[in-house]
């Protein structure tokens, strides 16, 4: 027996000390106290009203005590859950855990045979959806892309029908408006067996994003107000750009992004108290050569990291970021950035880290990224599960056995722990040079492809209800009447 | 229900140490000619773990348990080859070569070759030139199986060849070498018939050698 013995589970990442982000806490109050923001949805204006907030016009301000209330009222740790009942595909959300997704809405795709750039259609969906489920470190699903060729508000109705009946993992659903969420909403209740059903255990995760600087916009709290109403777990992110939209400092770009979500926080804990809820948003730079919010920028991994202690300071989880890159294809900066942010994401346990799988800025979705990315984030969290130390990981009856000029590889304890204690890698090449030749000297680049490819022709998601896939019919239906009518 | 055969080739993927003997004494038991039980289990089994190995799906440590196992069943099958006049696919002499004094990489590579169903003179590590040349003439072996683990010691290869051809033994004797410095083209260059990339391929090589593969 051990006394007075402490554990370090697993590496320790700390960037900013107590009294650092009791200060930037402080900026955010101060913020949302005295500046505000400017709310473009009345009905959102007249909670916020009635919670306390002072109103004037557009402007609403909201009184520190009011902001902690609802921090205090928001869960650090929940569950969203696979739709199909698999616990390997939930996602516990608290202390210490870090989950990796891709992102939304690129206008452009990597097509999985040509390997060229084109716009992102629908058929690309499940494409996206089926390597989520399949890559080991992947655990929640995003589209990778914007729908193309639909009906230019049914993009996210069919991304999200293309979505779910191709992996079980939660997914975190985007969307344009009140009307789409209702879609999607409807689909993932029809699966989880009703709304009550949903409410124990829900299976998608609503996304939506404030404009900066400090502009709560109608769509976005139209459907902040629709998901809290249906006790969908949110995700509230604002995307500042550094030195634009945002101020030009690290410290300055975590208080403003932190008030903008902070005030859909407040919204919806009026609404539906203990809603979870997950902070954004995704900070980086204006990049001033090339004018573009760039995603491999060392200054997003740091900016990320001091929202995610913030975050974790108050007792919120939050929207990471990490497995992006600039380049326009899958070369060695993407695979430096890509890897350096998936990284450092996993260090700071930031809650959901989405993204991987951008290239180009976000302007273009890869799976190719995608399954790069996975090979990086297992290396990381190799590192990140840390060192273990017990009486028989220290092995000190095992050294004596093998004893001098002996060898391990037939020890019982060898057996054990080869397979926990190393970590294999699934693209990294590890053979010797006569191999590596024999198998054809494929690169990095080759076998990320192989990989894809041979994921996309063997990878069975488990599959939805009949139920749900005669709801999804209906749902596509109704929408593209919606859309006539309309017009 | 399974032949004995095929249970015995499946006990020696599973590398079950204990199963192994028992069966092959059990097959004895049941009159199996001695031969049948090796060339039809045990080395059925061990070729397996090889395409296994090669493929990526068994892992080094796994494939010594096999291994080893395959050593526990000769340990009780030997005896009643000899006595029945079978023949093993061929003999190795095996050594770290002069100056090294690591020996894991040969051993490995020695148990596949036992495993594979050649009989295994080990000469242990730091092993003079001569001493490799006494044994060709003493035990008459198929092939020479030389490793280093050293830049610095990998040169004794070429030595240790040299002296077997002084010695006249180069004609009757095929040499293999191996060890982490080692690649193809070095074999090639000290005159040897073949490397082996690692314990598996050894084996498999040995084979190819005595023309067995």
């Amino acid at each position: 027996m051990r006394t007075n013995y402490r554990v370090n589970s697993g590496v320790r990442f700390q960037m900013l000390s107590k009294d650092q982000l009791q200060e930037l806490f402080e900026g955010v109050l101060h913020v949302l106290e005295y500046t505000g923001l400017d709310v473009h949805h009345d009905e959102a204006r007249d909670i916020l009203k009635k919670a306390g907030a002072w109103v004037d016009g557009l402007r609403v301000r909201i009184p520190s005590y009011l902001i902690k209330r609802s921090l205090e009222m928001a869960p650090r740790s929940f569950t969203v859950f696979a739709r199909d009942g698999n616990p390997k595909h939930d996602i516990h959300i608290g202390p210490g855990r870090a989950h990796f997704g891709p992102g939304p809405t690129c206008p452009n795709f990597i097509d999985v045979e040509t390997l060229e750039r084109r716009p992102y259609v629908k058929d690309d969906v499940p494409i996206v959806a089926k390597m989520v489920d399949a890559l080991p470190n992947i655990d929640f699903c995003e589209s990778l892309g914007t729908v193309s060729d639909v009906h230019h508000e049914l993009g996210a109705t069919y991304e999200f029908a293309g979505m779910f009946p191709n992996t079980s993992k939660p997914i975190v659903a985007w969307s344009y408006s009140w009307d789409d969420s209702a879609d999607i909403h409807k689909i993932a209740v029809a699966e989880a067996g009703g709304q009550e059903a949903f409410e124990k255990r829900p299976n998608y995760i609503h996304y939506c994003e404030p404009l900066s600087p400090l502009v709560s916009t109608f769509e976005a709290m139209d459907k902040l107000v629709f998901a809290a109403r249906h006790r969908v777990p949110l995700i509230f992110t604002p995307c500042p750009l550094a030195g634009g939209t945002g101020p030009v400092t690290a410290a300055g770009m975590i208080i403003q992004a932190a008030a903008e979500s902070w005030m859909g926080l407040t919204v919806a804990q009026a609404i539906q108290p203990g809603l979870p809820f997950i902070m954004g948003g995704v900070l980086s730079v204006l990049d001033m050569n090339s004018m573009i919010l760039a995603y491999g920028a060392p200054e997003l991994s740091l900016m990320m990291a001091g929202i995610t202690e913030l975050a974790h300071y108050v007792g919120l989880p939050v929207w990471q970021t990490g497995g992006c890159t600039d380049s326009k294809t899958l070369d060695e900066q993407a695979a430096i950035e890509g890897s350096l942010s998936c990284f450092f994401s996993a260090l700071t346990a930031g809650d959901l880290c989405h993204d991987v799988g951008y290239t180009e800025s976000a302007m273009t979705g890869s799976v190719f990224q995608l399954a790069m990315m996975d090979e990086a984030i297992g290396y990381s969290r190799r590192i990140t599960r840390g060192i273990e130390v017990n009486e028989d990981t220290l092995a000190v009856d095992v050294i004596r056995n093998v004893g001098p000029n002996g060898h391990y590889l037939y020890e019982k304890h060898t057996h054990r722990y080869y397979k926990t204690e190393f970590w294999y890698p699934n693209l990294c090449d590890r053979r010797n040079f006569e191999e590596w030749s024999e198998m054809g000297r494929m690169t990095m680049r080759d076998r990320v492809v192989a990989r894809v490819q041979d994921i996309l022709a063997s990878h069975q998601p488990s599959p939805i209800k009949p139920e749900t896939e005669k709801v999804i019919r209906e749902v596509l239906e109704a929408a593209e009447d919606r859309v006539k009518e309309e017009a | 229900m399974s032949t004995i055969y095929e249970r015995l080739s499946t006990v020696i993927i599973e590398g079950n140490e204990e199963k192994v003997p028992k069966l092959v004494q059990k097959g004895l038991d049941e009159g199996l000619v001695p031969k049948d039980i090796l060339d039809k289990g045990l080395i059925v089994g061990m070729n397996e773990v090889g395409a296994r190995f090669k493929r990526g799906d068994m892992f080094v440590p796994e494939v010594l348990m096999s291994a080893k196992s395959m050593q526990a069943g000769l340990e009780v099958l030997r005896p009643h080859l000899i006595a029945s006049g079978a023949k093993l696919i061929g003999k190795i002499v095996m050594g770290t070569v002069k100056g090294d004094l690591h020996d894991i990489c040969k051993n490995l590579v020695g148990m596949m070759c036992e495993g594979a169903g050649f009989e295994l003179i080990d000469l242990g590590f730091n092993v003079e030139p001569e001493k490799f040349v006494e044994a060709i003439k003493e035990y008459q072996p198929d092939i020479v199986g030389m490793s280093a683990l050293l830049t610095t010691t990998m040169r004794a290869m070429g030595y240790t060849i040299k002296a077997i051809e002084e010695a006249g033994l180069r004609d009757k004797v095929k040499i293999m070498v191996g060890g982490a410095p080692v690649d193809a083209e070095f074999a090639e260059r000290i005159g040897a018939d073949g490397y082996g990339s690692n314990a598996p391929s050894g084996a498999e090589l040995a084979k190819r050698l005595v023309g067995a593969a």
